[in-house]
């Protein structure tokens, strides 16, 4: 007979396991292009989700009847060497278990979604892979009860989520704008990495549960001193602010709109874009620990909601306009993090991500729904107008621009990280080849300077 | 007139008047633009779709020339590709006899030329066609060469004979001249014949010559291979180039991306895609883009030329140039002719560049022409010459643009007026094609045709020279041109066989119908019809254009705009409104009143989402809840949709209401023309549907006029999908405007003094047909009379079986729905698909269009059409000997069902070019249209879903009427006269007393002889399409026919 607390094991394994064996059946079964039938692809999509969120529910219901607010699967140490190991954790308590429910609900509908939606397409069954690999990530970053599974799972988002954005390949647009994103994601990825190695070489670990001194979620102080929490905090408040578009890094948010509206519903619009957001609620008290680390939360929160909201405010294409609707409410979520509310911060996480979801789905819909509506107020739908309407003539030209290049935030990233970064590799290139030019006493092949290949149509007049 | 304009003008105007010359390059710099704006997609907003034929602006030229012109201008294909009709000759769709006939027609005297080394022109191009032949880059033939097996073993194929001959005849070549170095050659005596020898001598060494006699069968193989290719090697280095070279492109961004691979024009689009939506946005942006009134041109510089732009390097010049502008007043016209002067474009060559540069942003372009000169399809239209003020902003643009990619990747400082010449010189001259790539077609072709490397050996100089002309002369264009005739011509014959040889049977004619119904002749109600037919052997069907010659703006009870309700050609002059009946007007105001608070909280709720506050409110307290309706709508569409219409027959439809069609004075201020028709238009009408249909006599106590249209979710194609004699939009009001009309006492009276009686207990019912869920609805059944109801009760029972039963026959197409459903679960299928949130394909539209029957009912009913005919009800026996009602029904039906056709058509042959390519990433922009991710051009054409399973043909017209008949209507017609010529439509004529069948061609009529004896037979349309996926062959349905098996 097992007990509860081995029911809340199998329960809690499962609600990996099934996005875990997910996975593996779709990823095998497309390596050994032995692909599944469309139908078969969809109804196991939406099995894993529904039985992973079945198994979650059942880990709430059999916390609420032992009373208990923090339970943790341990399986086993990845990597042990002296002041170092590596430790898979999964915990679960009020964080986790909402936001794993949230993925499950969310990536289960749209399935069923894309199951229709997608028929017929020539990448379905990338598609499915992808999103099973999304599924893992979310929930593995989810339920992660050290900041080393949190990585794993932050990093399988991160890959699904740009190659979704690049999915339609064929055009150049999408695979450009995945490379932006992906170029994001990897500031945000090593941030993380650097905080992870940063509470290892402190504490020897990198258990959230006891960096944050042992209470269950929300509670629990940082059991760091001195500058520590600020350097781990920051490094942590960088990698959350790349993976939700927080100011500066917000460009990449509507270039995600390329891949298929699914996935652009569910991932970008939803779930992905929270994923900061997550990550910072999981580290609250370690923010706590600084005044003006909070501060700082408080207003990179703020900022990014002013700003998506005015940018927000001149999109004339509905996914953009819904992408930076979502980022309003990202940056007001990130600011409750930063004051302490950390109910709030997840309630309205968990509203803005349905929300969006539905919006996204429902985007296709939006010549229907105005003329609806203008049937239903019998005339033209009125312009609501945009920020700032009493401001002076003279200053809305300028936010009107401002807005309507996005901030610039692209350029200003472009032309102050990625060029001098750019440039100075280049430097050491050229360094490099006259060095191993002279050593070879000749200059390098034409071969290593390749030249432009476009193809063009065959042979028209 | 607005003020840039005006300003211009003056500018102009004043300059003009200083210096004659000056104003003659400002006409000459309009009319290039306007030649390059006609080339620009004509397509509207796509709240009201409209088919249009895409390649209007080349209807002028013969369509085979059109398409290669516009592949030229476009970068898109013009047919099918290589290897579609290959399969599709594989697979028995184009017959083999079939493109030997069209290929004998195609040569004609020159097809029995021969050739060398010995074949026929004929032959050469057959095996061509039947054979893939590969080409590539030099590298990569070289590579194929080297590392694949086509130097082992003959092409599969090659049939066996000549394969065996191929060897034999090398090996007795090498055996007997080659060895004993008798062999001279041809061409040119001993020299050539040493430069044979020694390079086979090569060849032979490494096979080891001195065991030449033990060679296996696989070594001889690979020697004549082998032997073969150097043979064609040496002989293709012989031959002089013989095609020109392809012409450098004009634009500077062109030969900069073939130098340096890159593309400024993403930069310039960086800019302009945001620009050009928020300048054409017709409310979707909260914050509409200030001084936009002021057009373009100046609210661009207004915005552009403020301090504290991105820090991008190619812009710095923007502002201050913009700067420079403005203060010396450069008006819009003025600012190309700079642009064109600084970018060193010579007027000989502004046709071109313009065109070019306009295409490149062909999407915006083409809406922001669209629009000014239909301001009337917009709430918010650009004004008029907003296309030469966006051609200036983009010129410079692109100057900036190309200034800052030239200095930056070519390290190019110099004038950009001698960029181009710059470039290409950096490209030098394009690269003819090598010795190898000419080679490579010979020797496949050698192979496939027995040519045997001692024969090519033998060939002189001037003959490799025709030989190689010839095959590079039947290019992959050409090939696919001739395949794509033989794919269109073996439809037109099984079109023509089938109404050749379909004898119309007399039993089948009723005398006195039971009921009779009127359908649009859009091809999807072909099905329904048939099925009608076939469910009510005593009833009788007619097609007319589905707007019943009621052109009108109409506004509906619970809409809030006048529609246009007639086909796009035409502009409506008279406005007609949906009223609630006197009774009910006060349920109707309150209703009315429900649907506006409801409206303006759902409108609040839209917009409030996206705010700061209010969004948050939304999201943190409501938020949750969306996951309910998340969740339903999106796995259980259909008990959604029932939900809603429940919700929605409560606030929404208005109670019963009325059609006011009767002339009364348009309210004071109301801005548009009287409301109704006067009596006399009334009969007009009436008449003319009578007389086109051919219902004249032998009236039912019944007669039902069906308009239609088509409902779908989450589809911003759905307008496409209704009805085009409707200019997009559903015909229901026009189905319920002829019955009333018909039915109206004054009316007929007059039509009775016209010499068309109508027996007064014939009853007309209005209605329409939802070609989606195939939901029939009628109006004003409280106005049935109750000696009519039993009749109608019965009608409408046979509707609902056969809307059943066409749910059913189009079920068969839908990949997603089983093959064996039955009739009611294929009617709850097609109804999910329209309900379901996800569904991409809600009906396939006109996709399979193909074929268009202007003719009486008799001679097609009883065959199975495959929901691929236009059916058009015409009546020659009742015409004059002018054809004055045919002339009115083609001038009607004719351009409609071209521009479907043809849309269909280059959608299809070039997706992602010529139609807008996949759905799924379709992202709605500006209320107008559609682009495909985050940012891009607008989309124009239609969507692969709709044409996935569409067969590229022109569609096939055939009339029934006289030869002499049709003629004089060309002629008479130019509009006409000019889509047939140009082959744009086919056309044929179908004897009214017989059944001979002619074909045009080049302005006459030859009679076609049927291909086939005898039509196949089923026993239903269900036994004829059972069980099968593709399109099927036209069928006789005949009940008495002996059930197969």
């Amino acid at each position: 007979m097992l007990q509860a607390a081995d029911w809340l094991n199998v329960l809690g394994l499962l609600a990996l396991g099934a996005p875990f064996a997910l996975v593996c059946l779709l990823g095998v079964t497309s390596l050994l292009d032995r692909k599944l039938s469309e139908a078969a692809t969809g109804k196991l999509c939406q099995g894993a989700s529904a039985v992973g969120l079945l198994a979650a529910l059942g880990v709430v219901a059999l916390m609420l009847w032992r009373g208990t607010r923090h339970e943790v699967i341990a399986l086993g140490e990845w990597v042990v060497i002296p002041d170092y190991h590596f430790s898979v954790k999964l915990v679960f308590d009020r964080l986790s278990l909402p936001f794993a429910i949230l993925s499950f609900l969310l990536c289960g509908t749209v399935a069923g979604f894309a199951t229709r939606y997608m028929h017929r397409e020539r990448g379905y069954n990338r598609f499915f892979v992808l999103y099973a690999l999304f599924v893992l990530g979310m929930v593995l970053t989810a339920l992660a009860g050290t900041i080393e599974t949190l990585f794993a799972g932050w990093e399988l988002v991160g890959l699904s989520s740009v190659l979704l954005v690049a999915f339609f390949q064929e055009r150049p647009a999408p695979p450009r704008n995945g490379l932006r994103v992906w170029v994001v994601y990897r500031v945000s990825d090593a941030a993380l990495l650097l905080a992870a190695i940063v509470m290892h070489h402190l504490r020897g670990e990198g258990d959230f549960y006891r960096l944050l001194g042992g209470e269950p979620w929300p509670d629990g102080h940082a059991a760091l001193a001195g500058a520590a929490p600020l350097v781990v905090g920051v490094l942590l408040v960088i990698a959350a602010a790349g993976k939700s578009a927080l100011a500066p890094f917000s460009g990449w948010l509507p270039r995600a709109m390329e891949g298929p509206t699914p996935s652009s519903a569910v991932f970008y619009g939803a779930l992905s874009v929270h994923l900061g957001a997550f990550l910072l609620l999981r580290i609250g008290p370690l923010l706590e620990a600084t005044v003006w680390l909070s501060a700082v939360v408080v207003a990179l929160g703020l900022v990014t909601a002013l700003y998506a909201y005015v940018v927000g405010s001149v999109q004339t294409d509905i996914k953009s306009a819904l992408s930076f609707a979502s980022l309003v409410q990202v940056g007001l979520i990130v600011a409750e993090i930063g004051l302490g509310f950390r109910y709030l911060a997840l309630l309205h996480l968990i509203g803005n991500a349905c929300l969006r979801t539905l919006q996204f789905i429902r985007a296709p819909s939006l010549l229907h729904d105005y003329h609806s509506l203008e049937n239903a107020l019998g005339g033209h739908l009125p312009r609501v107008g945009g920020p700032l309407g009493g401001a002076a003539s003279s200053t809305r030209p300028w936010l009107y621009r401002f807005a309507l290049e996005r901030g610039y935030l692209d350029s200003l990233l472009a032309a102050c990280v990625v060029t001098p970064f750019v440039r100075l590799f280049r430097a050491c290139d050229a360094l490099e080849r006259r060095w191993t030019d002279f050593i070879a006493g000749r200059a390098a092949p034409e071969s290593e300077a390749p030249q432009p290949y476009s193809v063009a149509l065959e042979e028209l007049p | 007139m607005t003020a840039p304009t005006t300003w211009m003008t003056a500018r102009a105007a004043s300059s003009a008047a200083a210096h004659g010359e000056e104003g003659a390059w400002l006409s000459r710099l309009r009319d290039a633009i306007d030649h390059g704006a006609h080339l620009l997609p004509a397509q509207g907003p796509i709240p009201v779709f409209i088919h249009h034929n895409t390649l209007h602006a080349f209807e002028d030229l013969p369509f085979t020339q059109a398409v290669e012109e516009a592949a030229r201008r476009y970068g898109c294909q013009p047919y099918l590709a290589e290897e579609r009709y290959r399969e599709e000759l594989e697979r028995g769709r184009i017959r083999f006899a079939g493109l030997e006939a069209m290929l004998r027609d195609d040569l004609g005297d020159a097809a029995d030329e021969r050739l060398p080394p010995r074949c026929t022109r004929f032959e050469l191009r057959l095996a061509m066609l039947q054979h893939p032949v590969r080409f590539g880059p030099t590298e990569e033939l070289l590579w194929f060469v080297a590392e694949t097996d086509a130097l082992r073993h003959v092409r599969p194929a090659t049939p066996p004979a000549t394969r065996l001959r191929l060897i034999a005849e090398t090996r007795r070549w090498v055996m007997r001249d080659l060895r004993g170095g008798h062999e001279a050659g041809h061409n040119g005596g001993a020299t050539a014949g040493q430069r044979a020898a020694a390079g086979l001598s090569g060849l032979l060494e490494r096979f080891g010559e001195a065991r030449i006699e033990g060679w296996t069968p696989e070594q001889w193989e690979a020697f004549a291979l082998q032997s073969l290719w150097r043979v064609c090697c040496d002989g293709a280095a012989t031959v002089p180039e013989c095609t020109a070279a392809p012409a450098l492109p004009t634009r500077h961004r062109d030969l900069l991306l073939q130098t340096t691979g890159i593309d400024t024009d993403l930069r310039v689009h960086e800019v302009l895609h945001p620009y050009c939506a928020a300048f054409l946005d017709q409310g979707l942006a909260a914050w509409q883009l200030p001084l936009w009134s002021e057009g373009f041109y100046r609210a661009f510089s207004a915005l552009y030329r403020l301090p504290g732009g991105p820090p991008d390097s190619w812009r710095w010049g923007l502002a201050s140039e913009l700067r420079r502008m403005e203060a010396a007043r450069v008006g819009p016209l003025e600012s190309i002719r700079e642009s064109l002067d600084l970018l060193g474009v010579a007027e000989e060559e502004w046709d071109d560049y313009l065109a070019a540069t306009l295409l490149a942003l062909r999407g915006w372009a083409g809406m922001i022409r669209f629009l000014e000169e239909r301001p009337d399809r917009a709430v918010h239209p650009p004004p008029p010459g907003s296309l030469v003020e966006f051609l200036a902003v983009r010129l410079v643009l692109e100057r900036l643009a190309l200034q800052a990619a030239a200095r930056d990747h070519l390290g190019y400082s110099g004038p950009l007026t001698a960029l181009r010449d710059e470039l290409r010189k950096r490209l030098g001259t394009p690269r003819p094609h090598s010795v190898e790539q000419r080679a490579f077609l010979v020797f496949q072709l050698a192979q496939v045709l027995g040519w045997t490397p001692p024969d090519l050996h033998r060939l002189s100089e001037r003959e490799w020279h025709t030989l190689v002309r010839e095959i590079e002369a039947f290019s992959a264009l050409e090939r696919r041109r001739i395949f794509h005739l033989a794919y269109e011509g073996r439809f037109r014959f099984q079109s023509l066989d089938a109404l050749a040889l379909h004898a119309p049977d007399a039993e089948t004619e009723p005398r006195t119908p039971r009921f009779q119904v009127m359908f649009c002749i859009d091809e999807r109600e072909e099905s329904f019809r048939r099925h009608v037919e076939e469910l009510a052997p005593d009833a009788e069907t007619f097609g007319i254009a589905g707007f019943y010659f009621v052109p009108m703006y109409f506004r509906g009870a619970a809409d809030a705009h006048f529609v246009p309700l007639c086909p796009v050609v035409i502009r409506p002059r008279h406005w007609v409104v949906e009223r609630a009946d006197g009774c009910q007007e006060g349920a109707h105001g309150r209703r009315a009143r429900t649907r506006r608070v409801l409206g303006r909280t759902m409108h609040q709720l839209h917009v409030g989402s996206r705010t700061f506050a209010f969004g948050a409110l939304l999201s943190a307290v409501f938020g949750v809840l969306a996951s309910v309706p998340l969740i339903v709508r999106t796995l259980f569409p259909r008990l959604m949709a029932r939900l809603r219409s429940t919700c929605g027959r409560i606030i929404l439809d208005p109670p019963a209401t009325r059609l006011q069609l009767e002339r009364t004075e348009a309210p004071p201020g109301s801005g548009h023309g009287p409301i109704g028709f006067t009596l006399d238009e009334l009969t007009d009408i009436g008449e003319r549907v009578l007389r086109d249909t051919g219902l004249t006599r032998n009236f039912a106590r019944l007669v039902l006029t069906l308009g239609h249209g088509s409902s779908s979710i989450n589809n911003p194609h759905e307008s496409a999908y209704d009805c085009g004699a409707c200019g997009g939009s559903r015909g229901g009001p026009n189905g319920r405007a002829v019955a009333q009309i018909l039915n109206d006492p004054l009316v007929r009276q007059r039509l009775a003094a016209r010499g068309l009686r109508i027996p007064d207990e014939t009853v007309f019912v209005g209605g329409w047909h939802n070609t989606s869920n195939e939901l029939v609805t009628f109006f004003d059944l409280d106005l049935l009379p109750d000696s009519h109801a039993a009749e109608f009760a019965a009608a409408r029972g046979i509707l609902e079986r056969a809307r059943e039963r066409n749910a059913h026959e189009r079920c068969r197409r839908f990949m997603s729905a089983r093959l064996t459903l039955s009739f009611a679960e294929a009617l709850q299928h097609v109804e999910g698909r329209a309900e379901d949130l996800a569904q991409v394909r809600p009906e396939l539209g006109h996709a399979t269009n193909a074929l268009c029957i202007v003719g009486r009912r008799c001679r097609t009913r009883g065959l199975f059409l495959d929901r691929r005919a236009f059916l058009n009800s015409y009546d020659p026996t009742q015409d004059d000997a002018d054809g004055a009602i045919l002339t009115r029904i083609l001038l009607a039906a004719l351009p409609v069902c071209a521009g479907i056709s043809l849309e269909y058509y280059f959608s299809t042959v070039d997706s992602p070019g010529l139609g807008c390519g996949s759905k799924l990433p379709h992202n709605i922009t500006a209320l107008l249209g559609v682009m495909d991710g985050a940012a891009s051009d607008l989309r124009t054409g239609l969507p692969w879903q709709m044409v996935e399973i569409h067969e590229p043909v022109r569609i096939l017209f055939v009339v029934e009427t006289t030869p002499d008949i049709m003629l004089r209507i060309l002629e008479r017609n130019p509009g006409l006269d000019q889509l047939v010529r140009n082959q744009w439509v086919q056309l044929a004529v179908l004897d009214p007393h017989s059944s001979t069948v002619r074909l045009y061609r080049d302005g006459v009529f030859r009679d076609y002889r049927p291909q086939a004896q005898q039509l196949p037979r089923a026993q239903s349309s269900v036994d004829w399409y059972r069980g099968w996926r593709d399109h099927l062959e036209f069928a006789v349905i005949d009940p008495r026919a002996v059930p197969a098996g």
